[in-house]
């Protein structure tokens, strides 16, 4: 069995872990589906492993022993924006997961997934799935109450601009929080099944603050820097 | 033993700081008794004796004899024929003043002068000229058409009412310049100056009466506000004196001087801290009984005994003044019991020499000085109170400021405190969190690692290890994810939970189905800390293990559902009703506890159920659990508020 992208051709996956059993964890996991595995144990490895050719997946940990997965993530995405990018995590907490969607990131992975979940969740993200997690879209929406409420004081955490998503994306997200289906949400919500991963998908990019110089120009749109 | 010889020790002492206190006093008013007596012969006021008549013939009681004034007649009570002195003097037209006149510098009670048989003067028409303790003068200027070229006779009418004796001092005839300065100074000395002091008096009776009015606890002040009234009418009252006209109110008003007297002792016993004895009441006897006569009897009773009584009282309450100061100087040292101390003396020492002049054991001009120097006294008290409340209320505006230094500064105290106690609070609260962080830790992922290391060592590989490692992990993601703020919805843990839940039953080929029964899911619990999360997910987590390890269920259905208060079993009946509460069921389709049969697990499984009881008790939630060969199912029916208190944790 061999997964292969509209080209035919074999998927390809960086993947960068440093520490080795995970690694080869995954990488058992993601090969033994037919997919084709380069990895990395450190950033200026990872480097050079995209300088050779763009993966069509970037899965990397983000405490990286030569720097940060993130910057990898930030990187990846100016110069390669077809790569899917999803963080690989121990334990899938808000801190890392949301600081890798800001930069780009449309997922994560958890590092004791079972290996037909790792594999799942690889083909549903390459089918443009991104996959999102309860506790992950639990704390994008109490952001948005926060932001609604114009607190002082900025909720501690990973910074995160909510003010683009519109509400139909809010109430997907508050289903997704509650625990239900992407079908029970949809039934609520009145929408088709299928349109709810595209969702989730325009929820990540929304989040996704590109450059520097476009944070700041968010900030001012939404009143949060007074020039 | 050493009790007794302590207080022999003691009393020697006392009597040498008491002899060495009063014995400098003592001696000091000494000096004064004799300062004061050498002021009183100094200030004699003078007249001009180049003009003094002081021969006369007195015709009493229809005898006639020669007598040298000053001169003392004895003393009668009608005014019937009085003593008639008769004095010759010689007027020479040609000298130079023209305006002649006669100048009477002291008398008592009343006079009627009259030159060559014409009356030139008669004091009777001014009250305040005939009172005994007023030394007036008078002075009458002769018509010079009554002189006559050489000898002129002048007869002088000594009007006296008992019980003292009448007194006429040398009489004067001269020209008028050359009388009035003698008369003037007079006049000022024992006219015009008690009048000034009376007012005075008036003055500060009234300031003392508001300050008592206001301070009603500072009996004091009223006292010595009621001696300075009383000395006012005094001084204003006319004499009760036969042309009195309102003599009965005149002879009741001689009571005010005794009453005077005995409330200035009141005063100075209040004034140094005393505390007012009972027995002292005895001290306004004098003072009623005179006034209770003056009420009853008509004159001359009352004077009479205002003399024998009203008098003496107000030379005992001079002495008892007296003694009361030199307590005072004794105990207290201070200048306020000195002052007054000395003018205590002062006036003690004009009062025995106006007795000794009313006696006639010392020979003046019958010059009363008592009252004068009594009225003093007073104005020197009032002006020292009024001085001491004005720097008492200096003290109070120092005080005040003092104060808001003080509390500024307790402010500042207070403010750190409260900063300290806030820091102290939060270390609290850090410490409370990090203990049951601990304690959850040390539940699931201790014991689990603990397993994990215990299943290694064995040599065990494969899947007991991934299990317990396995379960670690979702232990510790439940540990983070409990700390999370979900705002008091349980749907936000419960929907992490069916995460985790899904993913551990997949590999098992176990369905979970999720049934939100209504449609809010479960109520808000704005109360719900992470403690009772932690609780309800492991609960959770027990039953969809024991239905995984031994019911060999194959789907597993989790409930959830909102219900009201009173209401039946209805689903999906949550919608208002009182208190609603939560409920969360777990049910499989295996084959139930009872079937599950291995002897070893039976003993896991009881131990599970002890778990699930008593974390549903510790946060008040009734736990419920069926099982039969058609299923499990556990039912946990959350409580209306979740206890603030980890209480049934003991």
């Amino acid at each position: 069995m061999s997964e292969q992208g509209e080209t035919g051709e074999a998927i390809t996956i960086l993947l960068v872990e440093d520490d080795a059993p995970t690694c080869w964890r995954l990488q058992d996991a993601l090969v033994k589906t037919g997919y084709e595995v380069r990895s990395a144990g450190t950033l200026a490895e990872a480097r050079t492993g995209l300088g050779e050719r763009a993966p069509r997946v970037l899965l990397t940990d983000l405490r990286l022993p030569d720097g940060h997965g993130v910057e990898l993530i930030r990187e990846t995405r100016q110069r390669f924006p077809d790569t899917e990018i999803m963080v690989i995590s121990a334990l899938g907490d808000e801190e890392s997961v949301i600081s890798a969607i800001t930069v780009g990131a449309t997922g994560y992975l958890l590092k004791d997934a079972f290996p037909t979940d790792i594999a799942t969740t690889v083909r549903d993200l390459v089918a443009g799935h991104s996959p999102i997690s309860a506790s992950i879209a639990r704390f994008i929406v109490r952001r948005t109450q926060g932001a609604a409420q114009n607190s002082a004081e900025p909720p501690p955490g990973p910074v995160l601009n909510t003010a683009r998503l519109t509400p139909r994306e809010i109430d997907i997200l508050w289903g997704i929080a509650k625990g239900f289906s992407y079908a029970e949400i949809a039934s609520h919500l009145g929408l088709s099944r299928q349109t709810v991963p595209g969702h989730i998908k325009n929820i990540y990019r929304k989040l996704e603050v590109h450059t520097r110089s476009e944070a700041v120009f968010e900030a001012v749109q939404q009143g949060l820097i007074k020039l | 033993m050493s009790e007794i010889a302590a207080k022999a020790a003691v009393k020697p002492a006392r009597r040498r700081l008491l002899a060495s206190r009063l014995v400098p006093y003592l001696l000091i008013q000494a000096l004064i008794v004799v300062a004061t007596i050498l002021g009183l012969r100094l200030l004699q006021p003078s007249d001009p004796d180049a003009f003094a008549l002081g021969e006369f013939s007195l015709r009493e009681d229809g005898v006639a004899r020669p007598v040298m004034l000053p001169h003392f007649t004895s003393s009668r009570y009608s005014l019937a024929d009085p003593p008639l002195y008769t004095g010759a003097f010689t007027f020479r037209r040609g000298d130079a003043a023209p305006g002649w006149s006669v100048f009477l510098p002291r008398f008592s009670n009343a006079v009627e002068v009259a030159v060559n048989g014409v009356v030139v003067l008669d004091s009777r028409r001014d009250a305040n000229a005939n009172r005994p303790d007023r030394n007036t003068p008078q002075i009458a200027a002769i018509p010079s058409s009554l002189l006559r070229e050489g000898a002129n006779e002048i007869t002088v009418r000594l009007l006296v009412w008992g019980p003292l004796k009448g007194f006429l001092d040398t009489v004067y005839v001269g020209p008028d310049a050359a009388l009035r300065p003698a008369y003037e100074t007079r006049t000022l000395l024992f006219v015009t100056l008690p009048v000034v002091f009376s007012a005075w008096q008036s003055i500060l009776a009234v300031i003392l009466a508001i300050m008592w009015l206001m301070r009603r606890r500072e009996p004091v002040y009223g006292v010595l506000a009621a001696a300075m009234v009383l000395g006012v009418i005094q001084a204003f009252s006319p004499p009760p004196v036969p042309p009195a006209t309102v003599s009965r109110l005149a002879a009741v008003l001689l009571a005010s001087a005794p009453m005077e007297s005995a409330l200035i002792v009141v005063f100075g016993v209040l004034f140094f801290g005393w505390r007012w004895p009972r027995y002292g009441t005895l001290l306004f006897a004098p003072g009623i009984v005179v006034f209770v006569v003056g009420l009853i009897a008509g004159p001359p009773l009352p004077r009479i005994l205002f003399l024998v009584l009203g008098i003496p009282t107000v030379g005992v309450c001079l002495f008892l003044m007296a003694c009361v100061t030199a307590a005072a100087v004794v105990r207290r040292q201070d200048a306020a019991s000195f002052t007054l101390g000395c003018a205590v003396s002062i006036v003690l020492t004009c009062w025995v020499h106006d007795m000794l002049s009313v006696f006639e054991i010392m020979s003046n001009e019958r010059i009363f000085v008592s009252r004068l120097s009594y009225s003093a006294m007073l104005v020197a008290i009032g002006a020292g109170l009024t001085w001491r409340f004005a720097r008492a209320l200096n003290q109070v505006d120092s005080f005040a400021g003092q104060l808001v230094t003080r509390v500024r500064e307790v402010e500042e105290r207070l403010k750190a405190s409260f900063v300290r106690e806030e820091a102290r609070a939060r270390a609290a609260a850090l410490a409370d969190e990090r203990t049951r962080l601990m304690r959850d830790l040390h539940d699931g992922l201790g014991g689990q690692l603990v397993s994990i290391v215990a299943l290694s060592e064995r040599g065990h590989e494969g899947p007991t290890i991934t299990d317990a490692a396995r379960a670690a992990l979702k232990d510790l993601r439940l540990v983070i994810d409990s700390m999370d703020d979900i705002g008091g919805d349980l749907m936000l843990a419960l929907g992490s939970w069916r995460e985790r839940a899904t993913a551990q039953l997949r590999p098992h080929d176990i369905a979970l189905d999720w049934h939100v029964a209504t449609p809010q899911g479960l109520p808000l619990h704005p109360e719900l800390r992470p403690w009772h999360v932690i609780q309800i997910v492991r609960i959770l987590d027990e039953a969809v293990t024991n239905a995984v390890k031994h019911a060999q269920a194959r789907h597993i259905t989790v409930t959830i559902e909102t219900r009201g208060d009173g209401q039946g079993d209805g689903q999906a009946g949550g919608h208002g009703g009182r208190g609603p509460y939560g409920v969360i069921s777990v049910a499989d389709d295996g084959k139930g506890f009872a079937l599950a049969g291995e002897v070893a697990s039976a003993g896991q499984t009881a131990r599970g159920l002890r778990n699930m009881r008593s974390r549903a008790a510790r946060c008040g939630a009734a736990f419920d659990l069926h099982s039969d060969s058609s299923g499990t199912r556990v039912r946990l029916q959350l409580p209306q508020i979740f206890p603030d208190s980890d209480a049934a944790a003991s």
